[in-house]
């Protein structure tokens, strides 16, 4: 590790002000692909 | 394409040139922005292999493939929380240096030594699998496409060090993007007229290549929602982090902020951008049901057989394939046709047709295969790999066929130069500065990086080579990955999320699974990714149960 370790500081997301917003929003992009996912499916086959 | 791929090595080099010391060469002074830092990530992940691999995978078994990656996102999610402010806060430079911190020396050194035999041996598989793809298709040497991929990679990787890497990464995806969207568009330019882009999803549909998810559990089925789910999700976990060449991707960036936020981009993006690539591989697919393609996408293999003692059965087979895609084309017109798209039981009945008539195209390539193992002992019959570049190389226009081989070189190329980075660093921090060399300047280790670049690298190239006269070695490849892979997640996954483990029942329990794993590959049946499952479970265990009986040195 490095000696002169530096500050770091866990700063707040650049957009939607929260991070676990953004956990929020891939885990929902999750959903949302897997439901059209499964749509895609059906539909075409 | 040659145009491109030395502009990739001129650049890297030219604009890194003037790396200062060790903390500038290994994480770019941290200094990456997230944009950077979630590129990097996907250009590490994206080798060539992939880019080949994937559209073919769609070609042949579906879309299903794309739910390998539905627990990426969530694994960028637990890492975001966990791993990376962890990494950051202890400002580390590769993730065993972790392991010392949180159990004691013996585990950083396990842990390295097991990602540097694993990775070693990786790079050299990253440059020589699509050497062989390309060298087969296009005629090129394989040695020399081999030496000349690797020494390139190389000589823009030793100079600047992962500053080079993040900042080809970005070139490279690029080309890679563009690449895989021009590819996507000419499909429609050269399918029939008269087929849309509506009767050619209509078509890959009914013939069951739009599979993108399936529910059903089954533990037999490599690829369901529930095997990507669970298994993708503590795959990714170990791949993104404890592998150093991804994580030294995200401790390259100004701070904690960007590290989470190229992890979680990358998140979003890539689950879409696998649709895509698959996307293609199934309309690559409609294309074939309109031009006939050939019995056996290897033409080398397919060449030898023709010059060899079974030419007549292989022709034999060929004519009743090409007779066989007659019917078949009339079918998918009929399929296609107003009328049947709109009465049910007229379009099951085609459907049935069609599937009787994939039934006995996949008796015929079958056969063919075991006529090409006949002739050949040695063959791999496996085609896949090279669907999707027999496509770009016999019908795209010329200066598009340039595009995609600098995109597929550019795939070969970002992946080998992060694990030769990562190799590298590894190498310098946790053995040569920790074990061997602690008090030497800081141009001493700089050089001592590139070095150890150029080194692994020479060693890389030395296995491809090696692996082009002992084929089987691939196979062996992949077994030694997941070998190892189990026993490092085990080891990481305790030390994230637990407290009061020690460093002695972690590296007992972690010698045991490894033992375990190469027991079971020596003596007995279990299919190797199981190892994977074997060797991390087995770690978790085994550190509770030996926990209370070991003498405990303090963690710190």
């Amino acid at each position: 590790m490095d000696e002169n370790s530096q500050n770091i500081t866990d700063d707040k997301p650049p957009f939607l002000g929260s991070w676990n917003k953004i956990y929020l929003l891939v885990f929902g992009e999750l959903v949302v692909l897997i439901v059209l996912f499964y749509l895609f499916t059906k539909v075409l086959s | 394409m040659c145009g491109f791929t030395g502009f990739i090595v001129f650049y890297g080099a030219w604009k890194t040139r003037n790396t200062k010391n060790v903390d500038e060469y290994l994480r770019t002074g941290k200094s990456s922005s997230w944009w950077v830092v979630a590129l990097s990530i996907m250009a590490t992940q994206a080798s060539a292999i992939t880019f080949l691999s994937t559209p073919g995978q769609a070609y042949v078994d579906g879309m299903r493939f794309v739910q390998f990656y539905l627990g990426l996102p969530i694994a960028m999610i637990i890492l975001s929380i966990t791993a990376v402010p962890i990494y950051s806060k202890l400002n580390v430079y590769t993730a065993y240096e972790y392991l010392e911190i949180r159990f004691d020396l013996k585990n950083r050194v396990l842990g390295s030594i097991l990602f540097l035999t694993q990775r070693g041996l990786a790079a050299g598989l990253t440059i020589y699998a699509p050497a062989l793809i390309l060298s087969v298709i296009l005629g090129w040497s394989l040695n020399l496409t081999i030496i000349i991929t690797g020494s390139l990679v190389i000589i823009y990787t030793a100079i600047g060090g992962t500053n080079a890497v993040n900042k080809t990464h970005i070139l490279q995806m690029a080309i890679i993007t563009i690449g895989m969207f021009a590819s996507f568009f000419m499909i429609y330019f050269l399918l029939p007229k008269d087929i849309s882009v509506i009767d050619a999803a209509f078509i890959a549909g009914k013939l069951g290549k739009l599979n993108a998810i399936d529910f059903s559990f089954n533990l037999n089925d490599r690829y369901t929602f529930w095997s990507g789910i669970i298994g993708g999700t503590f795959l990714m976990l170990s791949y993104f982090g404890t592998d150093q060449s991804q994580v030294a991707r995200y401790l390259a960036a100004k701070n904690i902020t960007q590290s989470r936020m190229g992890l979680l981009v990358n998140g979003i993006v890539k689950i879409p951008m696998q649709f895509i690539i698959l996307f293609i591989g199934a309309m690559v697919f409609v294309f074939f049901q309109f031009v006939t393609p050939p019995l056996f996408f290897n033409p080398v293999e397919t060449e030898k057989v023709k010059n060899g003692l079974y030419s007549n059965e292989y022709s034999r087979l060929e004519n009743e394939f090409e007779l066989l895609q007659d019917q078949k084309r009339k079918k998918l017109r009929e399929m296609l046709d107003g009328s049947a798209r709109n009465s049910l039981s007229s379009s099951e009945d085609i459907k049935n047709q069609l599937n009787k008539i994939a039934k006995r195209e996949q008796e015929i390539k079958t056969s063919a295969k075991g006529i090409i193992k006949i002739n050949n002992s040695e063959a791999d019959t496996n085609d896949t790999n090279y669907v999707f570049i027999t496509y770009i190389v016999n019908y795209l226009p010329i200066g598009l066929i340039g595009l995609l081989l600098a995109a597929i070189l550019a795939a070969s190329m970002s992946s080998t130069s992060a694990e030769l980075n990562s190799l590298a660093s590894t190498s310098l921090v946790d053995i040569y500065k920790r074990m061997i060399n602690k008090n030497a300047d800081d141009m001493h280790y700089l050089i001592f990086s590139k070095l150890a670049t150029i080194g692994w690298g020479i060693y890389a190239i030395a296995f491809a080579l090696l692996a082009s006269e002992l084929g089987s070695l691939i196979e062996a490849v992949n077994i030694l990955g997941s070998l190892f892979y189990g026993t490092i997640l085990g080891i990481f996954l305790v030390a994230f999320y637990t407290k009061k483990l020690s460093g002695n029942s972690v590296f007992i329990s972690a010698i045991v699974a490894e033992a375990l794993v190469i027991y079971s590959f020596f003596f007995t049946s279990i299919p190797f990714l199981w190892y994977n499952v074997i060797g991390c479970v087995i770690v978790i265990v085994l550190s509770f149960i030996l926990n209370p009986i070991l003498p405990k040195k303090e963690n710190r």
